[in-house]
């Protein structure tokens, strides 16, 4: 389980995160929902270490990131973390030189159910080929969690219908994963919990299945009843 | 590779489902599977996909669909031997019920949309015998 | 250390084109140089003979052709200068290389599965590395153009010196290559703590951005007064007291001093204040 408690950040007098509190489960999809602001990747880089936090704590399995958390949980952020430089393989050879927990299997899996080729350089890939090297460099990685930011912006339909399936497969099948968006639509049913963030503060943690079962309404209505209050 | 063919496999029975966002996504996939069974397009014993197959092919969370097998199976409508691959219920009177359930569940829609507009029962009902074989033809027409 | 092995050998080879490149200009500005400095003083001297002065009186008057006369040429330096300041340059390029651009190679780096200061180690290591490289192929090009000098000036117009002598001859060419080793390690060892001083400030500046620049400076500043409070105590209060060899080994600890608490500061900046 991840816990984020009660995280505050400043950038200069702004703040940007004002005590944020919520916890995602391992074998579930977790979504942080924001329609506007930065709170969302501030909060996977904060889960990642990759920014300090001013106040609070967040713990995966009860424990504090260090280096070896980097072999349990991953980050795929909206932008290629590769030198443009390099081919596709030359981008798995380095994961696999640095990370036990690389699955050469799986990734040579996703490079075939993405339809890329291992020789091509990542500066001459399309945005949505470079997303989806970005997703197979994070998801070839046998983690228990993994972070994705904006995993659907920015990309073609086709792209994007590709890497939804991926989420209803075995390759996210039992992991934890937490991914942030501003627009639900695409994903209303493939996510397990929301999370719906605003100037920096939680305003609402829910099941999205409990929410219909119970009060009959959509991720969006909810959406639509929580940002208008 | 075998796993990427369960990536791209269309299941044992194909299906596509036209979600709600409002009703709880494992009811509408269990009212999916009634309907299926008491218009006997889902045959007795027939293998049905596994949580996994049906979250990939309907695009939902795979939690989802588990939930949805669970509930099934509590009720009978489909049933796992050791760990083969699940199954529609061989069980005529669960079908029978089931059939019953939806019959009775149209009829009940029926008759709230009817009694809201104050349309006495033989004038419906008259109606309903014209339309219906009306409706029937134009279907089999279309097919 | 497999990580900061394999970490420098990544470090290097991202900067290997970039240095096959500057060992070619170097090798070809300094060929041109030779064979142009020769030809133009065989030049002059074939003018002097061709208008009937003899041997004696043209050496008498253009001196005998030695390869200092090369050194001390704006084509020779022109390179070696090139080599420092690309690698001064790439001090801080190495780092914010890395933060470039939309494909933020930092992200992976910080994510890696080892420590953090790994990353900052091979850095300063590859750095330390290509500076070596660079000084060994000079010396290998060195002896080289002295041989190709040789092919060019006959016998009789040329005073040959030995490599050592040529170093000796030129100002930063003796910075470069200290005769002594001591003399080689107190250079050096400046050198590397330079490196590793301005390291901790790029990564101040990387934590803290703006407020990190004036920070960084502040810390550069302190370690510049740490490094030389021996010589500042020694010169003012202390009034010479202590011996030359006191003198250097207080140098050398404050020096430690100095990497140590650099290295330590980096470390906690990296871990704790580091932003992507």
């Amino acid at each position: 389980m991840i816990e984020v408690k009660d995280i505050t950040k400043k950038f200069g007098r702004k703040k940007v995160l004002n005590g944020v509190s919520f916890t995602a489960n391992k074998g579930e999809i977790t979504c942080l929902i924001g329609i506007n602001g930065v709170g969302k990747t501030t909060v996977l880089n904060a889960i990642m270490n990759l920014t300090p936090i001013n106040s609070g704590e967040i713990l995966i399995d009860g424990n504090k990131i260090n280096k070896d958390s980097y072999e349990k949980i991953t980050f795929i952020p909206d932008a290629i973390t590769m030198l443009p430089s390099m081919k596709i393989s030359d981008a798995m050879t380095f994961m696999a030189d640095f990370y036990n927990a690389w699955n050469q299997t799986r990734a040579d899996e996703l490079l075939s159910f993405f339809k890329l080729d291992a020789n091509e350089r990542i500066s001459s890939l399309s945005k949505g080929n470079t997303a989806k090297v970005n997703m197979l460099l994070g998801l070839a990685l046998d983690v228990d969690y993994l972070l994705m930011d904006e995993p659907f912006s920015g990309i073609d339909i086709f792209s994007r219908e590709q890497i939804a399936e991926v989420f209803t497969s075995h390759l996210v099948e039992d992991r934890g994963v937490i991914i942030t968006t501003h627009e639900i639509n695409d994903i209303e049913h493939l996510i397990d919990k929301a999370v719906l963030l605003n100037d920096g503060v939680v305003l609402r943690e829910f099941n999205a299945e409990e929410v219909r079962e119970t009060e009959g309404k959509s991720i969006i209505d909810v959406m639509r009843e929580v940002y208008h209050a | 590779m075998v796993r990427n063919e369960s990536l791209r496999k269309l299941g044992v029975v194909t299906m596509n489902i036209k979600f709600n966002n409002r009703d709880p996504v494992y009811v509408q996939v269990i009212q999916h599977f009634k309907e299926q069974i008491a218009t006997g397009l889902f045959e007795p014993g027939q293998e049905i996909p596994s949580r996994r197959e049906l979250a990939n092919q309907l695009k939902i969370n795979p939690n989802t669909a588990q939930r949805a097998y669970k509930e099934m199976e509590e009720q009978g409508l489909i049933f796992t031997e050791r760990n083969l691959p699940s199954r529609i219920t061989r069980d005529e009177a669960v079908i029978k019920t089931v059939r019953e359930e939806l019959i009775l569940e149209a009829v009940n829609t029926f008759i709230a949309s009817v009694q809201s507009i104050n349309v006495p029962l033989d004038e419906a009902l008259d109606l309903v015998k014209d339309n219906f074989d009306k409706a029937k033809d134009g279907q089999e027409g279309d097919a | 250390m497999m990580s900061y092995l394999k970490l420098t050998n990544f470090e290097l080879s991202r900067f290997f084109k970039m240095y096959l490149v500057l060992i070619g200009i170097t090798l070809v500005m300094q060929t041109l140089s030779v064979v142009w400095t020769a030809n133009n003083y065989l030049g002059e001297i074939n003018e002097q003979l061709s208008s009937g002065s003899t041997v004696e009186e043209a050496i008498n008057g253009w001196g005998l052709f030695s390869f200092d006369f090369i050194t001390r040429g704006f084509w020779f330096s022109a390179p070696i200068l090139l080599c420092i300041a690309s690698l001064l340059i790439y001090v801080f390029f190495i780092w914010y290389r890395d933060w470039l651009g939309k494909n933020t190679f930092a992200y992976r780096l910080f994510m890696l599965p080892t420590a953090r200061l790994n990353v900052f180690l091979a850095k300063a290591t590859a750095i330390f590395l290509m500076v070596l490289g660079l000084i060994s192929i000079q010396l290998v090009f060195l002896t080289i153009e002295n041989e190709l000098m040789k092919m060019i000036v006959p016998n009789t117009f040329r005073e040959d010196l030995t490599i050592n002598e040529i170093i000796n001859g030129f100002d930063y060419l003796r910075v470069l290559y200290p005769v002594s080793f001591i003399q080689f390690f107190i250079n050096y060892g400046i050198g590397f703590m330079a490196v590793i001083v301005v390291f901790t400030g790029i990564l101040f500046e990387r934590s803290f951005r703006w407020k990190g620049i004036i920070l960084g400076v502040l810390f550069s500043g302190i370690a510049l007064i740490v490094f030389f409070l021996p010589i500042l105590l020694h010169e003012t209060i202390l009034n010479h007291f202590f011996y030359p060899t006191e003198l250097f080994i207080l140098m050398l600890i404050s020096g430690l001093i100095v990497i140590a608490g650099s290295i330590w500061m980096s470390n906690y900046l990296l871990n704790k204040k580091i932003r992507v």
